[in-house]
């Protein structure tokens, strides 16, 4: 059995009078890649925000390594370790690719000065690993003057440096090219070995396929399907992403 | 820059730490020789606010002094008095509040009640002058600006109406208030505090001949602006609440602090540009146009110097550069003797041109 890094229990979130999530239960085990499913609208990116301790849950409860955290937010996600790759990038247009990276976590001297040498110079070697992207000519760029690939691989290259425990990745290949995007996979998969878990949200289930322990498939604001690999296919993550509990019922029918 | 293989990268991806000490491939890229060196630093700074505005700067002094090196007596813009007189006591006294505004439009606020909170800024220092002498008054000039910003700021931020329309009524408010503690007549400082030799002259109105006591104190307060806005954690967190505060916030920066903490230092700032103010008229007119001038100009001198309306973007030196523009033109309009209305139209063009200009440049910069 893996030893349990992340648990959320019965999280409900609604939005006014929307109720977006409803009594959604998963444990993100050590060690783990974990593909979180759906078709747009299931409720993918609140659950990510409330993971990341950005979007406060109605209901529910968030237990870390076995432990309960009360007040889930954005500075105590921190603490433990958690990093987004937001769907909307959550980049500031008019800085640089540096100072994005380093936005809220600049490296400073003891009076709160920043090391701006220091910031460029590792936020190049940063974004010169994992997804190289062509055409980025030094991390003093602007934010603005990027790519939505370009700019996709800034928002990772900065979740990348920060992670210590969970990496979480909201739609991250969207933007990528097939090779960037291929690179970004065999990390997912090489981080595991680091003792690093991720949650991956993509529409390309043979991606997900390919990289994930466990996938979970989200419908309407619901947990549908929770499974491992070797459990399931490609065909039953279609057609559970697409016809939702139907399509569960009817291939886990059709099977057993 | 050279191509990058990605390769390696799919068979074994490589974590930041192998990184930092294996190949940098963006790098590589960096120029050698002192030329491209520059040409290579320079791509950085085009379009981010002070480089074109002080080119048109340095552009506009030249055709000044070659007018005046021509016809020294019709347009003296040359003569010592003069240089002194613009460069070293108007031009510190607008930049220092076009950094002040500036700070705060980084952050995406706006303060209309400029004019009259400096009006009310320097009446508390004038009568703190002379109720406690000159350094409490100059304490609490200060003050006064921290705590105007502070009530505007508080409005805004916790209430979330724009703070375009909470400043227009809170500036009204101010107005009246200082009305109210002095009535109408002007606060006038004690004469012996701006006679020769005295201690406060001297630091804060003396004429060194070819330079004025207000120019130190700008240079001073440039370099401590530049180093917090453009150096400091504190700074580059203004710029991101500025640019994209949700961006911000999914990072644990708090917008609020942040606002908070950018109306504070343009509070510091406005209520010393207070000071200064008083120090070289030497009073105050409640309802003066003197004062209420100061809001839209200094609101320009920032713009001119490409700080954005939108939050997000400026620099301390374009603000600086863009009121000793503003201040120049109009020394030269005022010494080719044209009517008033003259300053108007140029200072209203200038802004518009200015606006346009930045707008343009905003989308070039890389
Ligand atoms: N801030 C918000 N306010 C109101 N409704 C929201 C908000 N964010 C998301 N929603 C709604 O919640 C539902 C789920 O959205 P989301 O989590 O983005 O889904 P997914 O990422 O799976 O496409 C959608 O119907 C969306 O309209
Ligand atoms: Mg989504």
């Amino acid at each position: 059995m893996i030893n349990e890094l992340l648990r959320l229990e019965k999280i409900s979130k609604d939005y006014g009078p929307n109720t977006v999530l409803k009594d959604v239960s998963f444990t993100i085990g050590q060690n783990e890649v974990v593909g979180l499913l759906g078709d747009n609208g299931a409720g993918k990116s609140t659950l990510v925000k409330i993971m990341s301790g950005v979007v406060p849950m109605t209901s529910g409860s968030y237990f870390w390594q076995g432990e309960q955290i009360t007040n889930v937010n954005r500075t105590e996600t921190e603490r433990l370790g958690v990093e987004t790759i937001f769907q909307d990038s959550a980049l500031v247009p008019q800085m640089s690719i540096a100072r994005n990276i380093f936005m809220g976590r600049e490296i400073t001297n003891k009076l709160g000065f920043m090391k701006v040498k220091e910031m460029d110079a590792i936020a190049t070697d940063v974004l010169d690993s994992v997804v190289t992207i062509e055409g980025i000519k030094s991390s003093r760029q602007l934010v603005q003057s990027l790519s939505g690939g370009q700019a996709q691989a800034v928002a990772i290259a900065r979740a990348v440096h920060f992670k210590r425990s969970l990496l979480i990745l909201d739609e991250p290949t969207s933007a990528l090219a097939v090779r960037a995007t291929e690179a970004l996979l065999a990390y997912l998969t090489q981080l595991k070995g680091e003792g690093v878990s991720s949650v991956l949200v993509t529409h390309n289930l043979h991606h997900a396929f390919q990289v994930c322990d466990r996938h979970i498939v989200m419908n309407h604001g619901k947990k549908i399907l929770d499974v491992r690999r070797e459990d399931t296919s490609v065909e039953e993550l279609t057609a559970a992403v697409v016809e939702g509990e139907t399509g569960v019922k009817r291939f886990r029918e059709g099977r057993f | 820059m050279a191509t990058k293989k990605l390769d390696p990268l799919i068979e074994a991806p490589l974590t930041t730490e192998a990184v930092a000490v294996s190949g940098r491939r963006m790098s590589d890229s960096r120029p050698e020789g002192w030329i491209n060196k520059i040409r290579y630093n320079l791509q950085f700074v085009r379009g981010r606010g002070a480089f074109e505005i002080g080119i048109v700067f340095v552009a506009i002094i030249v055709v000044f002094s070659i007018i005046s090196a021509v016809n020294p007596k019709g347009f003296p813009f040359l003569k010592a008095e003069n240089l002194s007189g613009v460069l070293t006591q108007s031009v510190p006294m607008l930049a220092i509040l076009s950094i002040a505004v500036g700070i705060l439009m980084v952050a995406g606020e706006f303060d209309l009640s400029l004019g009259f909170a400096i009006t009310f800024n320097a009446i508390v220092f004038v009568r703190f002058t002379d109720m406690f002498g000159v350094w409490v008054g100059v304490i609490g000039g200060i003050l006064s600006g921290v705590f105007i910003a502070l009530v505007n700021a508080v409005i805004v931020v916790y209430t979330r109406i724009p703070s375009f329309i909470a400043t227009l009524g809170m500036g009204f408010f101010w107005g009246g208030a200082s009305i109210f503690i002095n009535g109408t007549n002007a606060a006038l400082l004690n004469p012996e505090l701006t006679k020769d030799g005295n201690p406060f002259e001297f630091i804060f109105a003396h004429d060194f001949g070819t330079f004025r006591s207000q120019v130190v104190w700008l240079l001073i307060l440039t370099v401590i602006a530049w180093f917090f806005l453009h150096r400091h954690k504190l700074g580059n967190h203004i710029f991101a609440v500025g640019g994209n505060s949700a961006a911000a916030r999914a990072i644990s920066i708090n917008p609020n602090r942040v606002k908070l903490l950018a109306w504070t230092v343009y509070g510091l700032l406005s209520g010393f540009a207070s000071v200064l103010f008083v120090a070289r008229i030497p009073s105050v007119q409640p309802g003066g146009n003197a004062t209420a001038d100061f809001t839209l100009f200094a609101v320009a001198a920032a713009v001119v110097g490409g700080t954005s309306l939108l939050g997000g973007r400026g620099s301390v030196i374009g603000m600086v550069v863009g009121a000793a523009l503003i201040e120049v033109i109009k020394n030269g309009l005022i010494l080719a003797k044209a009517p008033g209305f003259y300053l108007q139209l140029f200072v209203g063009v200038t802004i518009v041109i200015a606006a346009i200009f930045n707008r343009f440049m905003e989308g070039k910069a890389s």
